[in-house]
């Protein structure tokens, strides 16, 4: 059996339409996040961004730009475990993502 | 079978060649469960590092991710790599002037999501951005675009402003597929430099250099090579060693005669 159809092949996701680019599959926990902004330096796709008052800064996925890669570099960096991506990012079509399993820490075996 | 071609087919048996070598016959399975070695933990614990000190890396460190390189397995011993060193300020801006205007061009020229909806632009691009990408569907993939889009309107740098940039060069006449033994050299580079607490970034973009004949002849990328990829270095802000998640990947596996699948 094919592991693409033949629609899907010819199906070229349309960028702007969320439903077919599947990104910003991160999450933040607002009660751990310090709003520090070393995640917003790490993010290669810029969707990070500092925002709030003073003293209550937090840090939020940006609305006007696309393309979490779900690296999980936001992870990496921040010091309190605030934010994560849980899943891949995944389309519709001709480049639906194949065999990807669960997101998992490196498993010692 | 004729006797010549017997002799000939005839393979030693290697662990006799090693026992008569008197060389050792121990074989050293890591126990299960067990803690990770310094190398694991070196891959475990890099990541792309985009934001670095402004203090350069002493020139005879560089020299050391050099020569790890050089040792890098390539097909058939062909070492089909050139590797050119950028230190100067003034020319990695250069060089980041280039390829951010072609970025804009590209960005322009087919990111539809960054027009307004439904405009003549957006239309026309979108058009283009389909048509073309049947034809380069790795290059006109919705990420790369997206970060092309994000270095044109300035919010992402090509080259993070490292203070040493390492080129690599592929000579096409290769053995097999140059690019992927580029890679394989790379891979020693950046974990070499992860060892040593020095961060890297692999930067793919580096490529649309090869579009500018004046910094071909500069960079000494004039056939038959081409810049294949460019390894951003410096000393990193940040500690990024925080072990991350990652999707698991469907793997066969064979064995005893049946097939597994495997996570």
């Amino acid at each position: 059996m094919a592991l693409l159809t033949w629609l899907e092949r010819l199906h070229f996701p349309d960028w702007d339409d969320p439903s077919q680019c599947m990104f910003h599959r991160v999450t933040i926990d607002l009660d751990k996040c310090d709003g520090c902004k070393l995640c917003t330096l790490a993010c290669p796709a810029t969707v990070l961004e500092q925002y709030g008052e003073k003293g209550r800064k937090k840090v939020r996925v940006r609305a006007d730009v696309r393309g979490c890669a779900s690296c999980n570099n936001c992870y990496a960096i921040c010091e309190n475990g605030a934010i994560e991506a849980t899943r891949h990012y995944d389309f519709v079509g001709y480049y639906r993502q194949l065999g990807r399993g669960e997101f998992m820490k490196p498993r010692m075996f | 079978m004729a006797e010549g071609a017997a002799r000939v087919l005839a393979v030693e048996d290697p662990e006799e060649v090693e026992k008569e070598a008197g060389r050792g016959a121990r074989i050293p399975v890591v126990p299960e469960g067990a803690e990770w070695n310094a190398v694991e933990r070196g891959m475990l614990e890099r990541r792309s590092i985009r934001k670095y000190r402004k203090a350069q890396v002493p020139a005879h460190v560089i020299r050391r991710l050099l020569e790890v390189a050089r040792f890098a397995p390539s097909q058939g011993n062909c070492q089909p790599w050139k590797f050119v060193v950028v230190r100067d300020a003034d020319m990695i801006r250069g060089m980041e002037d280039f390829c951010v205007a072609q970025c804009r061009k590209l960005s322009e020229a087919f990111d539809y999501a960054a027009l307004p909806r439904g405009s003549l632009k957006y239309r026309l691009a979108r058009i283009k951005a389909r048509l073309l990408g049947r034809l380069q569907p790795n290059a006109l993939h919705p990420v790369p675009m997206s970060v092309a889009t994000n270095i044109a309107q300035g919010r992402f740098a090509v080259f993070h402003r490292a203070p040493t940039l390492i080129l690599i060069l592929a000579d096409k006449r290769g053995i097999g597929s140059p690019p992927i033994d580029v890679g394989i050299c790379g891979t020693n580079i950046v974990l070499a430099a992860q060892s040593l607490g020095l961060g890297t970034c692999w930067i793919g973009f580096s490529q649309l250099l090869n579009q500018s004949r004046e910094w071909c002849e500069r960079l000494g990328a004039e056939y038959p090579y081409e810049i294949a990829e460019t390894i951003a270095v410096g000393y990193p802000v940040g500690d990024t060693t925080h072990m991350i998640s990652r999707a698991t990947h469907e793997t066969f596996w064979f064995e005893g005669g049946k097939k597994q699948v495997l996570y």
